[in-house]
């Protein structure tokens, strides 16, 4: 391809002329696939989603649930959503920035659901994962937990893990714990 | 001088401790260093090799600083072996570095013994009579030798020693020894302690697939007069009996079970790679037999008594769905029976030292461990005489090369870096090194690749012109990007020849620089 | 009878450049003329300046070429020193890229090496348009993927979809693990491009949350159960930094104490490291080999002087040696590297009026389009607040939206219609405003 090196150099000047003011934002491969999980997202109503960083930015954003049925009726819980450039090659990185008393989550926000780890595949999609979460708000489980308290309570004594819920979702103590409110 | 755990933590991953022990005491002998050689040992010196020398009689000329990076413009007219053992010694001070001025040929020619000192002799850019010659040296002296030659566009690497064993081959993919197929008494026990209608769907989904796998085993055993699924109607039904047995769809441990069920189907005993191993006939020791040897006797003893069959049991299980509890036990039960066939190993063993005529403890503990371990994973690798594959090539192996087009071009480069040596010994050039009279050295060339085809038994067979061309264009240059390539890959197999980790190629590797369709050629 | 050439550092090279060959490249002109364009007109870039990238200088600089530059954000460590020849004890903490350029330099003579110590995103689209061929010694999927985008994103089409031949950036890509690596040619609209393949990478292993804080089994496990879940917990918002020995120190403690409450043999300061930085074990003969099969296909590329590979190669010497070539295809509809559809429209068209006539476009058949431009959102059907920010754009000319730029490219999204059927798409749009002037032949803007 020597030639057309050769010849791309002396016509340099040329072309730099003119096409100046190119701009130069590259959109990688992810951030197009992102565009259509966004555009194609389809929410139920108890859930929503917001753009911190404004319209352009996708690979940042939040989603607040607000779970209609089961223990935890009323609250209202906030994931961060941070997406890779390389997505959907990897999976989204996820994380519940509200304090919840819930066998799956931890106290530090960390969220066990098989999608977001060891069964994420490249087909799955932003909707998936967010319905994913929902599911755990009306059906947590204490098979797979985090919190190992919260997961035996449920496990032992499912009305008092309902007390539980309600207490920390009020703004309360659950043992040492203090959980601010969310409803 | 940095800590060396750091300075080769990344490699010490690859080989562990033994292997980077294994390269610090090895000394390297290496012949000519233009790149070929020079690169070979470059990645040699880096990796931390115990000592290099470089032999080379030549001095740097204005061409050698367009195709080596160890001589520069300060070199020109000094020593090429001084100058590259300069460089080399500057990229790792923990290497002995020295260098002799002399020609290879005339070393091998005048003092044969001078090669017994080494661990490995490196040998780059021979001909094929110095080839022969010191591959004679090498195996008498039992020392390991590996050729290397770049030429235009194309070049080879070859082993030669007489027998390479080797007990870590650490193998990619390599089915995990869990003997479900034939499980012993305390897996069969320990497997039966667990109930697998367990209630608790937490218990129920944390029971190793292991242990699902032995009980429904067992169970078909029970109704099926004693044997295991072995029709593709078994096997499917036997699925169909694990997939019945999950409670809830997210069960991992019985998706596992599934996965894994040709492990239950798979036949008992050794594999027939294992089986050749055995039936060698080093097996049959003596008081000169090699330490390796001698365990491979102990371990046809085991096979045929305590082992039942089996070798001995490797004792490691893969990472899969379980409590914590019946994981730690399970691989407990494990490593006792592989303890335990390591002690009737060992046993062995030093009877059968004893046996013939030597110390029953000269080998370690730690080596038969390792042994057992990879009892399943040992190879043997021998190699010809280059005088032996010269002057007899395995016939139908060549002809079948010449006729596959996949390895047309490099079966025709193996003949023809051959021809160019015979051109050589003739004509006192290489075709094409000197510019001008390009066509007469193409005909000459291609008579004389046709009457090596005939000496080799392959009448009638000839090259395309077009690689006749092209080997005469290339005119023996040894270009700096094949040198690297040629002398990677002479490296990799010397670390695995001294670490005697991994498993190091076979037969004749034929580079193929123009659309990288290299092949390894097997002509034995 | 022959004659012995007069003496020239270029004396192994010139066989293979000034000689006429059989098995060369289409475009092949032996000659003392093509060694001199070479060493003048051929600009390579090389990507990275670790393992691969120090092999990578050297072999280019002894293959004929002069002008190199070299990318890298990286400072030496001790643990490059197993492989990375050009780095010394001394130069520990040193930016790689200068060190790598200067040591080059020192011993080749002639060769000029531009070092760039920053990152692959600081530089702008001009700096990549400099180069002929890019050259990449990287270990990281993200890096690859963001210098395809960008290589590929010079690319252009004519009207009958044919990639235009000037305006193809070539790679060459390089990486290895243990002993085993793979070197590919990469020329845009030509052979697959990184994002066609992207599934050859395979996935990194994570292991579910809930196994490492319930039923850990092994030492990984600790491991990560240190390192994900108990930093948080022992470290209000402070962010786990793998570069720090203090952070290591302590996940490795940590795993320690949960291995033994366990019963888990295993742990060990080295796997901490390997663990939580996901180090990859390199030594140098598999660099040397991945390096010099890659910058022997830039040399085919650029001076045609034999066949190019086609267009993948896998090296393994784990057992034996095994070198295998595949020839991987183009995914035809491939975001980044593929035609996508051409549209050509009037300046005066407005986003909504755009969106209406992908409707009706007959390559796409697209309803309730959602545009991207250059990571703008154009329009958004969906969320609803997104599609309320964006809703304003509707009634604004497309070729204002896309800052005048008379051709360029965009993403849609939306529902195919096609054959009756309906299913969800997102399409690359070559856009061409017709009767705009000022746009010549030579235009290099393109878009990925």
């Amino acid at each position: 391809m020597i030639r057309l090196f050769k010849v791309k150099e002396k016509q340099k000047e040329l072309a730099e002329n003119a096409n100046g003011g190119v701009p130069i934002k590259k959109q990688t491969a992810g951030e197009l696939r992102l565009h259509k999980d966004i555009s194609e997202l389809n929410l139920p109503k108890s859930c929503a989603i917001s753009f911190p960083n404004g319209k352009d930015d996708l690979m940042n954003f939040e989603v607040s649930i607000r779970p209609d049925e089961g223990y935890y009726l009323c609250g209202t819980f906030l994931f961060s959503f941070q997406v890779s450039p390389i997505y959907p090659h990897e999976a989204p990185k996820v994380k519940c920035k509200t304090k919840v008393y819930h066998p799956n989550i931890d106290l530090e926000g960390n969220v066990c659901l098989n999608i977001l780890r060891e069964d994420w595949k490249p087909v799955l999609n932003i909707n998936t994962i967010i319905y994913g979460l929902y599911h755990l708000f009306t059906e947590p489980n204490y098979e797979d937990p985090l919190n190992h308290d919260a997961a035996a309570v449920l496990r032992d004594n499912p009305k008092m893990f309902e007390s539980n819920v309600r207490r920390a979702m009020a703004g309360g103590y659950v043992g040492q714990t203090f959980f601010p409110r969310c409803i | 001088m940095a800590e060396p755990k750091t300075k080769y933590d990344r490699q010490l991953r690859i080989w562990g401790e033994q292997g980077q022990a294994a390269l610090e005491k090895a000394s390297i002998c290496l012949l000519n260093c233009g790149p070929t050689g020079s690169e070979t040992l470059k990645n040699l010196v880096l990796g931390g090799v115990g000592s290099i020398t470089i032999v080379d009689g030549s001095k740097v000329e204005l061409g050698d600083l367009g195709n080596n990076f160890m001589v520069d413009e300060s070199s020109l007219g000094q020593s090429k072996a001084k100058c590259v053992c300069s460089f080399l010694q500057e990229l790792n001070d923990a290497v002995k570095a020295k260098f002799i001025e002399e020609h290879p040929e005339a070393l091998i020619d005048t003092n044969p013994s001078f090669f017994s000192q080494f661990t490995l002799v490196v040998a780059t850019q021979l001909v094929e009579e110095s080839m022969v010659k010191l591959d004679r040296i090498c195996r008498e002296a039992n020392v390991m030798l590996i050729f290397a030659r770049s030429y235009g566009l194309t070049g080879l690497v070859r082993i030669s020693v007489k027998e390479h064993a080797v007990i870590e081959s650490k193998p990619d993919h390599f089915l995990d020894d869990l003997r479900l197929n034939n499980p012993w008494p305390e897996l069969r026990g320990f497997a039966e302690a667990i109930d697998l209608n367990v209630q608790d769907p937490v218990a129920h989904k944390h029971i190793p697939y292991v242990v699902i796998l032995v009980k429904m085993a067992d169970e078909w055993i029970k109704s099926h007069g004693g044997s295991l699924p072995s029709t593709r109607e078994e096997k499917r039904e036997f699925k169909e009996l694990l997939k019945a047995r999950m409670v809830a769809m997210d069960e991992d441990n019985y998706k596992e079970a599934i996965d894994a069920s040709f492990k239950v189907f798979a036949p008992r005993g050794i594999s027939s790679d294992l089986q050749q191993i055995i039936i060698d006939s080093c097996a049959e020791v003596a008081s000169n037999s090699s330490d390796f040897w001698v365990m491979v006797a102990a371990l046809k003893e085991f096979i045929a008594n305590e082992g039942g069959g089996e070798a001995p049991l490797e004792g490691s299980i893969p990472d899969m769905t379980s409590s914590t509890e019946h994981y730690i036990n399970l691989q407990k039960i494990y490593q006792a029976k592989s303890e335990a066939d390591f002690l009737v190993i060992e046993k062995r063993v030093r009877n059968i030292l004893k046996k013939i005529g030597r110390d029953p403890n000269s080998i370690p503990k730690a080596t038969i461990k390792s042994f057992c371990k990879n009892a399943r994973k040992l190879k043997v690798c021998r190699y010809r005489l280059i005088e032996d594959e010269y002057n007899n090539p395995s016939l139908p192996e060549l002809q079948k090369y010449l006729t596959d087009e996949d390895y047309s071009i490099a079966v025709g480069f193996y003949i023809l870096l051959r021809a160019v040596d015979r051109y050589a010994a003739n004509f006192n050039s290489f075709p094409g090194q000197f510019d001008g009279g390009m066509d007469e050295d193409i005909s000459r060339l291609k008579t004389t690749a046709v009457s090596l085809l005939n000496d080799l038994g392959c009448n009638g067979l000839t090259l395309t012109e077009d690689l006749i061309n092209e080997m005469c264009r290339f005119g023996a240059a040894e270009l700096h990007t094949v040198a690297a390539f040629i002398g990677g890959i002479a490296s990799q197999e010397v670390i695995k020849l001294i670490t005697k980790q991994f498993v190091p190629m076979s037969g004749t590797y034929v580079f193929n620089g123009i659309d990288h369709k290299s092949q390894l050629l097997s002509l034995y | 009878m022959a004659d012995a050439a007069p003496p020239s550092k270029s004396r192994d090279l010139d066989k293979l450049l000034l000689r006429p060959g059989n098995l060369v490249g289409p475009s092949f002109e032996p000659g003392v003329q093509l060694r001199d364009d070479l060493q003048e007109y051929a600009k390579v870039l090389v990507v990275g300046a670790g393992g691969l990238g120090c092999e990578l200088l050297k072999d280019l600089a002894l293959s004929g070429f002069k002008n190199l530059e070299v990318i890298d954000m990286d400072r030496i460590e001790v643990t490059n020193l197993n492989r990375q020849f050009l780095f010394r004890l001394e130069d520990v903490g040193k930016p790689k890229a200068e060190v790598a350029a200067k040591r080059v330099m020192e011993r080749v003579s002639g060769v000029n090496i531009v070092p760039h110590f920053c990152r692959i995103e600081d530089k702008d689209i001009e700096f990549y348009s400099d180069f002929n061929i890019i050259a990449l010694g990287l270990d990281s999927i993200e890096a690859r993927s963001y210098i395809n985008a960008v290589a590929c994103s010079f690319l252009e089409y004519d009207s009958d979809d044919n990639p235009r031949e000037e305006t193809m950036k070539p790679m060459v890509d390089g990486g290895t693990e243990g002993f085993k690596g793979h070197a590919r040619v990469i020329v845009p609209g030509v052979t697959p491009c990184f994002e066609c393949t992207i599934w050859l990478f395979p996935p990194q292993v994570k292991f579910p949350l809930c196994t490492l804080a319930e039923t850990p089994r092994n030492a990984a496990h600790c491991i990560e159960y240190a390192h994900l879940i108990k930093w948080d917990e022992g470290h209000s918002g402070k962010a786990f930094d793998p570069d720090n020995p203090d952070h290591m120190k302590w996940v490795y403690d940590e795993a320690v104490k949960r291995a033994e409450l366990f019963g888990i043999p295993g742990v060990t300061y080295s796997l901490t490291q390997g663990v939580v930085k996901n180090i990859i074990p390199a030594i140098a003969s598999t660099n040397a080999i991945i390096s010099a099969a890659c910058a022997l296909e830039t040399l085919k590329i650029a001076s045609g002087c034999s066949k190019t590979l086609s267009n993948y190669l896998t090296y393994n010497g784990v057992e034996g040696l095994h070198t295998k070539v595949t020839e991987f295809v183009k995914d035809k509809d491939c975001l980044v590297c593929g035609p996508g559809v051409l549209v050509e429209l009037d300046a005066t068209v407005t986003l909504q009026k755009f969106i209406d006539m992908l409707e009706e476009h007959p390559k796409l058949l697209m309803s309730k389009a959602s545009i991207t431009y250059r990571g703008k959102n154009l329009y958004m059907q969906a969320p609803p607040v997104l599609e309320e920010m964006t809703r304003s754009n509707l009634s604004l000319p497309l070729y204002d939206l896309m800052d005048k730029v008379p051709k360029d490219i965009l993403h849609a999204t939306g529902t195919i219609n096609k054959d009756n059927k309906k299913s969800s798409g997102l399409r690359k749009l070559r856009v061409n405003f017709k009767g705009i002037d000022g746009v010549t032949d030579m235009d290099m803007a393109g878009g990925a």
